[in-house]
């Protein structure tokens, strides 16, 4: 049976006036020797004459099995299928989000639609930020801290209209919220556009390189409804079937509050590597290759959510390893 | 002709997927690679016409050449037909219609927007786009405009063409022509609903839904039906033989739900058949007049096989490596049409 080549899909979030639609624009007519197929929400943008611009209408669909979490947008099912069809073979699909939408909806279509999975697949989350106001936003709005905590990549824009000091205030209040995000400053959005479409195991890498005492944040002034993330690595092998009864029920019972969920895990007698990522109830596992010679087969693993604390994350965790 | 299909039937049934030769029909019939996705086909009178994701429409016609026609600038996203012409929407945003000589013309242009569904019966044609269906009666140059509160999966006219059955999210929307104006009707099931189809004596109507299953309701008294436990989203549904069967996709064998008696497949359970190698069924369509069906696999092979239970059935196409996405088969019964997702094409007489 042939093999589909998965086409990787960006998802572009952001307040509104952070800079979206000057990427977008940068994206639909620079000479970058691809096809790239762009779902927006309304775009306005006169003169640009591309047949691969799709509406659409930001549908969030239930899914009719039972499961709260299982909110899809069912026009991108729609429009993804629909891309799927074309002859022309396209490098990647951008799909832009409006400002205020929860990004969670948009990742889950990529874990619930077996269509969608079998043929995309979610490259990275990039959230536009606006360096002059997402202080301010993240106060105001819980949809701004999400947009940050679900980011694979934070394109923090507008930096030339920021003082210094400033500037390393926002960084360090993103990197609280989401530690392993990778922050692009930029002004007018001006980077290569292979920063951020067609990362593939970025995401997955980035877990690796985090240092875990990076984490050590200290948890004053923070309320309940703070988003947070807390990582535990392991020198020990972990055993399999412990692990997936473990985060199996845990994506069930608290699969509400863990907003992103992310692995690289060493199960004892499997030479390769397990990397698993999630979103709230759905996750995607995979082994990704054996393990490089020059690194330690540690196991480590990540979670940006609400009430961590809550979960006994680090008890959970140490009962899976093999004894 | 029988000995010879079983036995390509039983080398392909060994286990291994390459086959050493041609089927029957595949011997008889035109195989052709046309490179681009089949994406939708209909029967139009003795011929059918397909749609390709690269704007091509085929036209196909017993003892004739292909005919192949640039139509649309992107993908033929859905086809209707009638005895000379055939409707294609796509995602250039054109609803087009193509008479059997070929001759194209411009119904609408919506400027991009996708044509996402169309549907067409005596003198009525219906295309969706978004949230709304537009209906044209006969040569009314403008449509009427039918709104709904989500996107449109799926369109239908019932036979007699006085019913419009509109599938979207939460349910169907079944209007009806009353003194010449629209009246809607709302069935409702939570979930989103695609595909849609009245039953051929208009008592039932089925929807293929987002979810692993199919959803009924009897029109009468709205009574719901809910046909689950496919491990797989359904894609395809046809109506077969007498009883009738709602033969559907979705499952590693055709599963066929009968709908005759007052409560039609209620509480009963559907006869499944033509298992081939545990791959998946994406297309099924009827063989007309007859109690069988044809199953497109997921491999790009194609069975026939009679509705009763554990029938194997024979193999009609062998594996290409891409699913069948398209599959029809003439009013007249004569020829076949079989479509994949790499362009792979057999058009071919049924009967030697």
């Amino acid at each position: 049976m042939s093999v589909n080549k998965q086409v990787p899909v960006t998802v572009l979030t952001g307040f509104l006036g952070a800079g979206k639609t000057t990427l977008l624009n940068r994206i639909l007519t620079e000479h970058h020797g691809k096809k790239y197929a762009v779902v927006v929400n309304e775009f306005g943008e006169e003169g640009i004459d591309n047949d691969l611009v799709v509406d659409a209408d930001e549908e969030v669909f239930e899914m009719n099995n039972g499961c709260i979490c299982c909110t899809v947008r069912g026009d991108l099912i729609r429009i993804l299928s629909g891309l799927m069809k074309r002859a022309d073979k396209l490098d990647a699909i951008i799909v832009e989000t409006t400002g205020l939408a929860d990004p969670a909806p948009v990742a889950q279509t990529f874990f619930v639609d077996e269509d969608v999975a079998q043929r995309t697949k979610l490259d990275a989350i990039v959230t536009v930020a606006d360096a002059v106001h997402l202080d301010g936003q993240l106060g105001e709005h819980h949809e701004a801290e999400e947009q940050i905590a679900f980011a694979d990549v934070v394109l923090l824009n507008k930096t030339d209209l920021v003082e210094k000091s400033g500037l390393s205030k926002v960084e360090a209040r993103i990197k609280k919220i989401n530690p392993y995000t990778k922050i692009i400053q930029t002004s007018r959005c001006v980077t290569e556009l292979d920063e951020i479409i067609g990362l593939n195991a970025f995401s997955l890498d980035r877990v690796l390189e985090v240092e875990p005492d990076f984490l050590d944040s200290d948890h004053d002034h923070e309320h309940d409804d703070d988003i947070k993330s807390l990582s535990f690595i392991s020198e020990t092998p972990l055993d399999l079937k412990l692990f997936q009864k473990w985060f199996g029920g845990l994506l069930q019972t608290h699969g509400q509050d863990i907003l992103r969920s992310k692995g690289i895990l060493n199960f004892s007698g499997e030479e390769e590597r397990y990397v698993f990522q999630g979103v709230h109830m759905l996750m995607d596992a995979s082994p990704m290759g054996a393990w490089p010679s020059n690194l330690n087969r540690t196991s480590r693993i990540v979670f940006i959510g609400r009430n961590l604390e809550k979960m006994d994350l680090e008890k959970g965790f140490e009962g899976c390893k093999r004894v | 002709m029988q000995e010879s299909l079983t036995n390509s039937f039983n080398d392909s049934n060994s286990g291994q997927l390459v086959r050493e030769k041609q089927t029957e029909l595949e011997r008889r019939g035109i195989n052709h690679c046309f490179h681009a996705p089949v994406t939708c086909a209909t029967a139009i009178n003795e011929g059918v016409v397909a749609g390709f994701g690269d704007g091509t429409i085929g036209i196909f016609r017993p003892g004739l050449f292909p005919e192949i026609k640039k139509a649309h600038k992107g993908a033929i996203l859905c086809i209707a037909a009638d005895d000379d012409f055939v409707l294609t929407g796509g995602d250039d945003g054109l609803l087009l219609k193509t008479s059997t000589d070929g001759y194209i013309e411009e119904i609408k242009n919506f400027n991009k927007k996708w044509i996402d569904c169309v549907a067409h019966k005596k003198d009525l044609i219906a295309c969706s786009s978004g949230k709304n269906v537009y209906v044209w009666k006969s040569d009314q140059k403008e449509p009427e405009v039918l709104a709904h509160r989500s996107t449109i999966g799926g369109l239908s006219f019932d036979k007699t063409s006085k019913r419009l059955a509109v599938a979207h999210y939460g349910g169907v929307t079944v209007w009806e022509l009353i003194k010449q104006k629209w009246k809607s009707s709302v069935f409702a099931w939570k979930g989103s609903h695609g595909a849609v189809s009245f039953s051929p004596n208009g008592k039932y109507l089925v929807t293929a839904m987002q979810e692993n299953a199919v959803h009924g309701w009897r029109i009468r008294d709205k009574t719901n039906m809910a046909m689950a436990g496919y491990p797989s989203k359904v894609k395809s549904f046809a109506w077969v033989g007498e009883t009738p069967f709602l033969v559907t996709s979705g499952a590693d064998e055709a599963i066929c739900w009968p709908f005759d008696g007052k409560c039609g497949p209620m509480e009963r359970s559907p006869v499944c058949l033509g298992k081939y190698n545990n791959i998946m069924v994406t297309q099924v369509h009827c063989l007309p007049r007859e109690n069988a069906v044809f199953a497109g696999y997921r491999d790009g092979s194609v069975l026939l096989a009679e509705i009763n239970e554990n029938n194997s059935g024979i193999l009609i196409r062998g594996s290409t490596g891409a699913q069948v996405t398209a599959l029809s088969v003439s009013s007249t019964g004569s020829h076949i049409f079989i479509g994949d997702d790499d362009g792979n094409i057999l058009w071919s007489p049924l009967w030697a």
